[in-house]
């Protein structure tokens, strides 16, 4: 493939759109490990809880795009409350050792992928394209921007936006913070905790969930799906575990990264390069560009 | 000095074998200055953390106001107890004013907030310069009294401080237990718990020596700063 300005910036756009896709799922992530410092693998089950929720609305119940994403959002914030409440919760009682969280999720993980494959099969399904705008806009000279790009990058812009007014704006944003400092210390001022965690897991699974079912449409929708959380988790880490200006960071840089491999390489070196980023960050500076400074990163 | 505001009765505490507080009790009047000293390891900061409901107490009971005081971290604090950590602990990636805020994470009255904001400026006028920068950027000094602001605005009937002299300047200390007695009277009760115990005997009214966990001595503290076992057990030579 020769080098052209418009492949070029074709693919800014491109990668951009994915970028923004993975930076609602780091986000998240990040979030859930500012504040009790362990990568919830079962981040990806989150989201597939959401695009399948929205799926199954949409489909069988026929409710309205708006009302189906909505129940997403819940059926997926849900999930993670419930999820943390089952499993993290009484291993955080016992011991202070996190690497034992990291395990858990890795099996919540694996448990809701198969209830999917049990429950409603492992085959492939696409959202419904009616439902969601399927436009292509020419920008100029033969670049051009789906409207479902563009509706994942200005939902992206939306929610993160949101995010970022409630941490810095509001009572439990700031007590969120001071937890993501020291939540022993959060705890001594009068911050019930537990309620926090599980306040922290809702908006994660939430973002997830918007995550979802953008992926469902750009993609298609598996149980599988969530395994992509991968490429969000290694976006998190190149921004730095724990930062939230890191996770979309990171998350940007790798989808202009996937793409422009994808429009001067290679599509099939996509991973390959994302992966060597992250071995390249972490020789580096393996706190990532915004990171915690904390030797355990996994 | 009438009322009993917090009382221990035979507090318990055990981490796996070990027992860390053996059953010690300890009152607190009110408007009091009450002082716990002992040396490394003698259950100190134990019997805080068991006060703030941070550890588990196998036996015993506390009451504050002679009511049962809650077990949860987070009601203790809304029921008037406000504890300054041990090694400070301010929220070092927020702000001194975000610190001073999430200190008055419990309360809804604004004005009476904002009123506690230049009560605590008043006490420590550094913090007011210093309101914009990051709470790590601090010097421990400077710390230490962001700590006591931030216990202070959540209203405390009990402001409680575990250790507030660690790691200062004799100046320093002078200067922050000159304050926590203009703190005292203003009508906040103090309970201290300190291994400087000169420093602690000079600004309580009455003390209490934990050794391994358990009592060995309470009194009023000018008597214990003449007690000759303290004095060579605690106060070292010349103190």
């Amino acid at each position: 493939m020769s080098f052209t300005f418009s492949t070029f910036v074709q693919q800014i756009i491109n990668g951009l759109s994915l970028g923004s896709v993975y930076a609602l799922i780091a986000v998240g992530y990040s979030l859930v490990y500012s504040i009790l410092l362990f990568s919830n693998f079962a981040h990806g089950g989150f989201l597939v809880v959401g695009g399948y929720a929205c799926y199954y609305l949409l489909t069988q119940w026929g409710y309205s795009v708006p009302f189906s994403m909505l129940g997403a959002l819940l059926a997926s914030g849900l999930t993670a409350v419930v999820t943390e409440r089952l499993a993290y919760k009484p291993i955080r009682e016992r011991t202070p050792i996190t690497l034992y969280l990291l395990i858990a999720s890795m099996g919540v993980n694996i448990i809701i992928e198969n209830l999917f494959v049990v429950t409603v099969g492992g085959r492939i399904r696409a959202l419904p394209r009616s439902t969601f705008p399927t436009g292509v806009f020419n920008l100029w000279e033969g670049i051009t921007i789906s409207s479902s790009d563009v509706l994942s990058l200005v939902t992206a812009v939306i929610f993160l936006s949101l995010l970022q007014l409630f941490l810095s704006r509001t009572r439990w944003g700031l007590a969120i913070r001071a937890a993501a400092c020291d939540i022993k210390t959060a705890g001594l001022m009068g911050v019930n905790v537990t309620f926090l965690i599980s306040l922290v897991f809702f908006v994660a699974g939430v973002l997830a969930a918007v995550g979802g079912v953008f992926l469902s449409v750009r993609y298609s929708l598996y149980p599988q799906l969530g395994n992509i959380t991968t490429k969000a988790f290694v976006a998190a880490v190149i921004g730095g575990l724990g930062s939230l200006p890191g996770a979309v960071a990171g998350s940007l840089i790798l989808g202009l990264a996937e793409m422009l491999t994808a429009g001067f390489i290679s599509s099939q070196m996509r991973d390959l390069v994302v992966y060597s980023l992250l071995v390249i960050m972490l020789l580096i500076s393996p706190a990532g560009f915004f990171g915690k400074k904390i030797s355990e990163k996994i | 000095m009438s009322k009993i505001l917090l009382e221990a009765r035979g507090l318990c505490v055990n981490y796996g074998a070990i027992q860390a507080l053996a059953g010690f009790s300890l009152k607190l009047f009110e408007n009091e200055i009450v002082s716990v000293i002992g040396a490394n390891g003698a259950g100190k900061s134990t019997f805080m953390n068991a006060l703030m409901g941070m550890v588990k107490i196998s036996k015993g009971e506390i009451f504050l106001d002679s009511y049962p005081l809650s077990r949860h971290n987070y009601k203790i604090v809304r029921s008037g107890l406000s504890l300054v950590p041990e090694g400070r602990r301010v929220f070092s990636s927020l702000t001194v004013e975000e610190n001073l805020k999430i200190g008055a994470f419990t309360r809804k009255d604004k004005t009476e907030i904002k009123n506690d904001y230049e009560w605590v400026f008043s006490l420590f006028p550094i913090l007011q310069e210093r309101l914009k920068q990051y709470a790590g950027t601090l010097s421990g000094g400077e710390q230490q009294m962001l700590a006591i602001a931030r216990a202070l605005m959540a209203r405390p009937k009990i402001l409680l401080l575990d250790e507030p002299s660690l790691g200062l300047a004799p100046i320093v200390i002078q200067g922050i237990f000159k304050e926590l007695k203009r703190i005292n009277e203003q009508g906040v009760s103090i309970l201290l718990v300190e291994q400087n115990a000169k420093q602690a005997l000079l600004l309580s009214h009455r003390a209490y020596v934990l050794q391994t966990g358990r009592l060995l001595k309470e009194g009023a503290s000018k008597d214990l700063l003449e007690d000759s076992d303290i004095k060579s057990a605690y106060l070292g030579h010349g103190a």
